[in-house]
């Protein structure tokens, strides 16, 4: 498949649509019993990006993939896909394909056959199909094993095969849910940068589900965090990282010590915050507006955080005792307990004058740029 | 759209999957084979041992009134003395009853196992098999006798068609009645597998079929039914096997009209006392069921080489818009 032409996209329901592969949910809803799984939801996907939906099992991020696929229906709201509203159309009838989360190869298919299921339903005449699965095939690099079954293939390759069989249908939205937990953790890191790849080259929309926060980190354009039912957080990697809205979001996307208290003082860019033991400083901007004496949360990701012998510079400190040190490949982390039993822990390069042995007194410390305050609610 | 770097993709390098040989592997696979003893030891007490013996009769013959067999002379005369004009027409008939029963079990046991596999809340299956099972259970002769009352003209059906003006309808001692008796007799032996492959069957693969664009038949017919088909199989054999020989139904049922070639071979044991003719049928309908499945199965295997076929995708290897 070299020329641009065939990535096209062709299904006849999008024929006259101006943006195909822009995914539109306006208002969704969907109930299981009395609970939401996902309320009020609005989210719109740009052609040709890859979005994950990220978050904890529950929060509804696998159940809006599959309105979005029309394996569920909302009880509320609209689905537009390339601006062709289609929130009652049966996934047969929907220009979208899926990757499964076990990958749901037909067993008693060759890969062959699994891949060119779909083919015959696109109207793609028999003369042309085996040149479109042997493109799907080479495109995964899996073109030699056309002919096995399912079985005799191992989890990474089965996942190709399942992402073959999708492409194949050049779908204008692609769905993936969860397709990587089965694949343990350097395949997976490996197949991240080629899945991120491969959509870079095809244009396609990628819409990715997972609960695993390096793996959104890593391939997506945007992130979608979303907690109970709704959506907390979307914006780049970046932004999600470096400032999450809320402490959810912040505790979801890397790791945080968090520390409980009261404000002390507020400001339009600063805030400080008491907590057992200590006054603690922020310059940036709240996550959410704060109370004067009101309840919050102080958030500080490990690799801001410096640990010294001594008394440090800067508004940040915390003594504490050393409770326990692991080398992380690159880094140390590091366990800290002060006094009063606020746990802190650290990220970082050793230090020559940093204290090693566990037991030693030590004083965390960092910037109060690298902290961010949440009201509590 | 190129392909990515093979060498940047340690993902793909296939592992061969084999290990180096386990040194406890031999003897791990002796106490397994002991687990497989007791198995061993019913087959050839219950099986091989009576077919044996049953052969052997029926290289016999039955020497006077008053004994049932004798090999002091043998020969193959019980066979040809067997495979005359009745057992034909028997046998014709009894094929009869058997595939159009076998062929109704499956056509009313897959839409009761598919909706107790798929569609029943796992919830509610246990009971399912239950109501399935348990009427199985109860002795097949007092099953039987059961329709036999149902279908008399002396039943409740027979009062209400009379009440009606229909007259007594004959229901009982027709084939009819034997294939209604065989069909309910053998049911759960059909059910039982399809539930049991329709079960095993990943319900995500339908949704695969109609991500794909298949809607819900096409999803059936290629997906559903592919799987089922051990189960079928099975079902199949299962019901046609055992209601070939079955001579209980008939004689409840069927009266002279209904007579299958069980009843031939039950009445030269039981009433002419002539065991080396009984055996020398027994073997023969033996051999005629083993040639009707090896039949069916050859007709079965070629139909799913051509459909094979048909549905073959060449993947060429041709160099023009590949890169592979």
């Amino acid at each position: 498949m070299t020329s641009t032409a065939e990535t096209e996209i062709d299904f006849k329901t999008v024929e006259h649509s101006t943006a195909p592969g822009r995914v539109t949910l306006s208002g969704v809803s969907k109930l299981y019993g009395k609970n939401y799984a996902v309320q009020s939801l609005d989210l719109d996907i740009r052609a040709g990006e890859f979005i994950s939906l990220l978050g904890p099992s529950g929060c509804g991020k696998t159940t809006t993939l599959r309105m979005i696929g029309g394996f569920e229906y909302p009880d509320e709201g609209s689905i537009s896909i390339s601006d062709v509203v289609m929130q009652d159309l049966p996934p047969h009838k929907r220009p979208v394909n899926t990757v499964f989360q076990a990958y749901a190869l037909f067993p008693h298919m060759s890969v062959a056959k699994n891949v060119a299921y779909g083919l015959g339903y696109a109207k793609v005449p028999k003369s042309e199909m085996g040149q479109r699965v042997g493109d799907a095939l080479a495109m995964v690099r899996m073109k030699h094993l056309a002919d096995r079954m399912p079985a005799q293939l191992s989890g990474g390759q089965q996942q190709r095969i399942a992402l073959a069989r999708a492409l194949v249908n050049r779908p204008s939205v692609l769905l993936l849910d969860e397709p990587m937990s089965a694949l343990d953790r350097k395949l997976r890191e490996e197949m991240q940068i080629e899945l991120k790849l491969l959509q870079q080259q095809l244009g396609t929309t990628f819409v990715f589900v997972t609960h695993d926060q390096e793996e959104a980190m890593t391939m997506s354009d945007r992130i979608a965090v979303m907690n109970g039912g709704r959506i907390e957080q979307i914006g780049s990697p970046a932004e999600v990282y470096d400032s999450p809205t809320t402490a959810n979001v912040a505790g979801f996307i890397g790791q945080q010590n968090f520390f409980t208290g009261s404000v002390e003082n507020t400001g339009p860019v600063g805030a400080s915050v008491t907590v057992p033991g200590a006054t603690l400083v922020s310059a940036k901007a709240p996550g959410q507006p704060l109370v004067k004496g009101g309840p919050a949360t102080v958030a500080v990701r490990p690799e801001n955080v410096t640990v010294t012998a001594g008394d440090a510079a800067g508004p940040n400190q915390i003594s504490a005792t050393l409770m326990s040190i692991s080398q992380l490949g690159s880094y140390l982390q590091v366990v800290m307990l002060t006094a009063e039993g606020l746990k802190v822990m650290a990220r970082t390069n050793r230090t020559v004058d940093m204290p090693t042995r566990i037991g030693d007194a030590v004083t965390a410390s960092w910037s109060a740029e690298s902290v961010t305050i949440y009201p509590t609610a | 759209m190129t392909a990515l770097d093979a060498s940047s993709a340690p993902g793909l390098t296939q592992s061969s999957g084999i290990g180096p040989r386990r040194t406890g592997a031999r003897r791990f696979r002796w106490n397994v084979g002991l687990l497989a003893l007791p198995i061993g030891v019913w087959l050839v007490f219950f099986f091989i041992v009576p077919f044996v013996v049953i052969l052997w009769y029926s290289f016999g013959d039955k020497p006077s009134l008053y004994v049932t067999h004798s090999n002091d002379t043998l020969s193959l005369g019980r066979f040809a003395e067997a495979l005359s004009p009745v057992f034909f027409q028997t046998f014709a008939r009894t094929l009869n009853i058997a595939a159009s029963g076998t062929l109704i079990c499956l056509l009313i046991g897959f839409p009761i196992a598919y909706w107790m596999a798929v569609k029943l809340s796992p919830k509610y299956q246990g009971l399912a098999l239950g109501l399935v099972l348990v009427p199985y259970w109860t002795n097949f002769l007092v099953r039987t006798i059961g329709w036999q009352i149902t279908l008399s003209p002396q039943s409740f059906l027979a009062d209400v068609s009379r009440n009606l003006g229909f007259g007594t309808p004959e229901l009982l001692y027709t084939s009819g009645a034997v294939q209604l008796g065989v069909v309910y007799n053998y049911l759960p032996l059909m059910i039982l597998p399809l539930y049991v492959a329709l079960e095993r069957m990943d319900h995500r693969l339908l949704e695969a079929s109609r991500d794909l664009g298949a809607n819900a038949f096409e999803g059936f017919r290629r997906v559903t039914v592919p799987l089922a088909l051990p189960g079928i199989g099975a079902g199949l054999l299962l019901v046609f096997v055992p209601l070939m020989g079955d001579y209980i139904t008939p004689s409840v049922l069927g009266g002279a009209a209904g007579s299958m070639v069980g009843q031939m071979v039950a009445s030269q044991f039981q009433t002419a006392q002539n065991w080396a003719l009984g055996s020398a049928m027994a073997i023969l309908l033996m051999l005629a069921i083993l040639a009707v499945v090896v039949v069916f199965a050859i007709i079965f295997k070629v139909i799913g080489m051509v459909i094979d076929r048909v549905e073959r995708v060449n993947v060429l290897d041709d160099a023009k818009g590949s890169a592979a």
